[in-house]
């Protein structure tokens, strides 16, 4: 019992770690986006932006099955997309 | 411009609507508009003596214009080979016994033939029951080696169908649904997902929904947690639902340069054991079993994560490095870093990547349990839930073809390495390797084009 409260604690305290983390993570893009006015690219300046190979999921399929395998061997999913792996592999 | 807009998958139907805003302000590049793009994918999966898988992939995209894209994917999925069983290895010979399919005719109990270095054996249902007879493998592991499910066999087919909606032009809704069927086990999924423009189109904030049900149907049922095992009659299916909310920030930092931050929460409740694997149950000093459990893991979880992707376009080449940090009310954690580095020729790629895992073991899993000490609430020795490492080294090459066809071929080697040998083993178990490597090599060839 002794033993299962103090894991409960350290638990507990380690939520309130990740969620400062996370918050502190959020707030900084936030304000490093908000702060900077001369981020982005103007229209005129969009041409690599156009191209195929600075999308962020340019190749879906290759995600897919990269997450495929990844959530068949490990015991953590998702982040890019949705974390569930509709499949029984895991 | 239509060809960039339809270099999207059907899979994340809200990362589709994200980048298709993003891409709506790019450079008029295409002068020809294309309405339909198709994206074919083969996977070649082979681990060192154990699971070899076959995955052909194909999704087709058609723009209707004016921003509604309509989405199809399929996948089938041959899995064989071997997967650990979750027991321990022993100096001695060990024996098991696995369902391996359903009869409708009853028949008395006898060995009837080989199958996959495991025995056949058929088991009538009790006098008066309405069940099937069952088939069950009976498999023994010689001393010393790891057990292994010699017979596992499987295939999945799987569909995806996806939307994309303008509802403002600086505003998209995304819709998509994903079935998927094998032999156990039935997935269905529907996702909703938001996407808004800001800042010229330099900022998109996205917001996504995905609500997922699966049933297991473990052939010869659900057995019972902690119960011993057997190839007897087991439980009915058993089914879970799980909600997944991502919310996710795209930023054009400049003309090179694209970040990308994702903040997932998903929650899940229902059957999340797996019906197949086992604990050994070891004697205190000496480490030799004396019986096999199967395994229990608590029925809800929920998991979260933070993703942050960046993508820099040199003056040709372009990298991309991604990182994440999981965490979940299982204990169990992992923080993910992947790089890709793509030297930029004329009319080809070549594309070296790396990705590193390093994952801390969920609370409950067990190398294996002891008989004199009393169970826990849950255990599972499935290494998957284990302390390891795992690292992904490959390279990839693509060619294009003409303006709108691309073929690619991948191939990446994985290795993941776990403690082989914990702290505080007793007896026997000290000399064994409690953690085997697992290596495998990936080969995947692609070809996408538009017309």
């Amino acid at each position: 019992m002794k033993h299962n409260s103090a894991n409960c604690s350290t638990r507990r305290a380690s939520c309130r770690c990740e969620r400062r983390a996370g918050a502190a993570l959020g707030a900084a893009i936030l304000l490093a986006l908000g702060g900077c006015s001369s981020i982005g690219a103007k229209p005129w300046e969009r041409d690599l932006m156009a191209q195929k190979v600075m999308q962020l999921d340019a190749y879906p399929l290759e995600s897919a099955m990269d997450q495929h395998i990844y959530f068949s061997k490990e015991g953590s999913s998702g982040g890019r997309t949705y974390a569930g792996g509709g499949c029984g592999c895991n | 411009m239509q060809l960039t807009r339809l270099n999207r998958g059907v899979q994340p139907a809200l990362a589709a609507a994200t980048a298709s805003l993003l891409a709506n302000c790019g450079a008029h590049a295409e002068d020809e508009a294309e309405n339909a793009f198709v994206d074919s994918g083969l996977l070649f999966y082979q681990e060192s003596d154990r699971v070899r898988a076959i995955e052909p992939n194909l999704n087709f995209n058609y723009d209707f214009g004016g921003g509604e894209l309509l989405s199809l994917g399929f996948v089938a999925d041959s899995v064989t080979g071997a997967t650990p069983l979750g027991a321990v290895a022993a100096p001695v010979k060990q024996t098991f016994i696995r369902p391996i399919s359903v009869k409708s005719n009853s028949s008395t109990q006898t060995v009837t033939s080989a199958s996959g270095g495991a025995t056949v054996v058929t088991i009538p249902p009790p006098p008066g029951s309405p069940a099937a007879t069952i088939v069950a493998a009976s498999t023994t592991v010689g001393a010393n080696r790891l057990p292994l499910d010699q017979g596992f066999n499987d295939t999945r087919y799987a569909g995806t169908l996806g939307w994309v909606e303008p509802i403002t032009p600086d505003l998209k809704l995304s819709l998509g649904g994903a079935y998927s069927s094998e032999q156990d086990y039935r997935s269905l999924s529907g996702n909703l997902g938001l996407a808004q423009d800001f800042n010229a189109h330099n900022t998109t904030v996205s917001l996504g929904v995905n609500y997922e049900n699966d049933r297991s149907s473990p052939i010869g049922g659900t057995p019972t947690p902690f119960a011993s095992m057997s190839g007897s009659w087991k439980n009915g299916n058993r089914s879970k639902d799980e909600i997944n909310a991502l919310v996710g920030l795209t930023q054009v930092m400049s003309r090179r340069w694209l970040t990308s931050f994702n903040y997932s929460y998903a929650w899940s409740n229902g059957y999340q054991t797996d019906p197949y694997k086992l604990v050994s149950v070891v004697d205190g000093t000496t480490g030799l079993p004396g019986d096999y459990l199967y395994e229990n893991r608590p029925d809800k979880r929920r998991k979260q994560s933070v993703f942050w992707e960046n993508r820099i376009h040199l003056p040709s080449d372009v990298v991309d490095v991604s990182m994440r940090y999981y965490w979940d009310d299982w204990s169990l954690r992992s923080f993910t870093i992947e790089g890709r580095y793509r030297f930029v020729f004329d009319g080809y790629y070549a594309e070296p990547l790396v990705r590193w895992y390093r994952q801390e073991a969920a609370s409950f899993f067990r190398y294996y349990l002891v008989q004199s000490q009393a169970l826990p609430q849950y255990a599972s020795a499935d290494t998957r839930l284990g302390n390891f490492d795992a690292t992904t080294a490959g390279v990839k090459f693509g060619l294009q073809l003409d303006k709108s066809s691309e073929l690619n071929l991948r191939v990446a080697y994985y290795l993941q390495q776990g403690d082989n040998h914990p702290a505080g083993a007793v007896g026997q178990l000290k000399n064994q390797n409690l953690f085997p490597d697992l290596d495998a090599v990936s080969v995947v060839v692609g070809y996408s084009f538009a017309f």
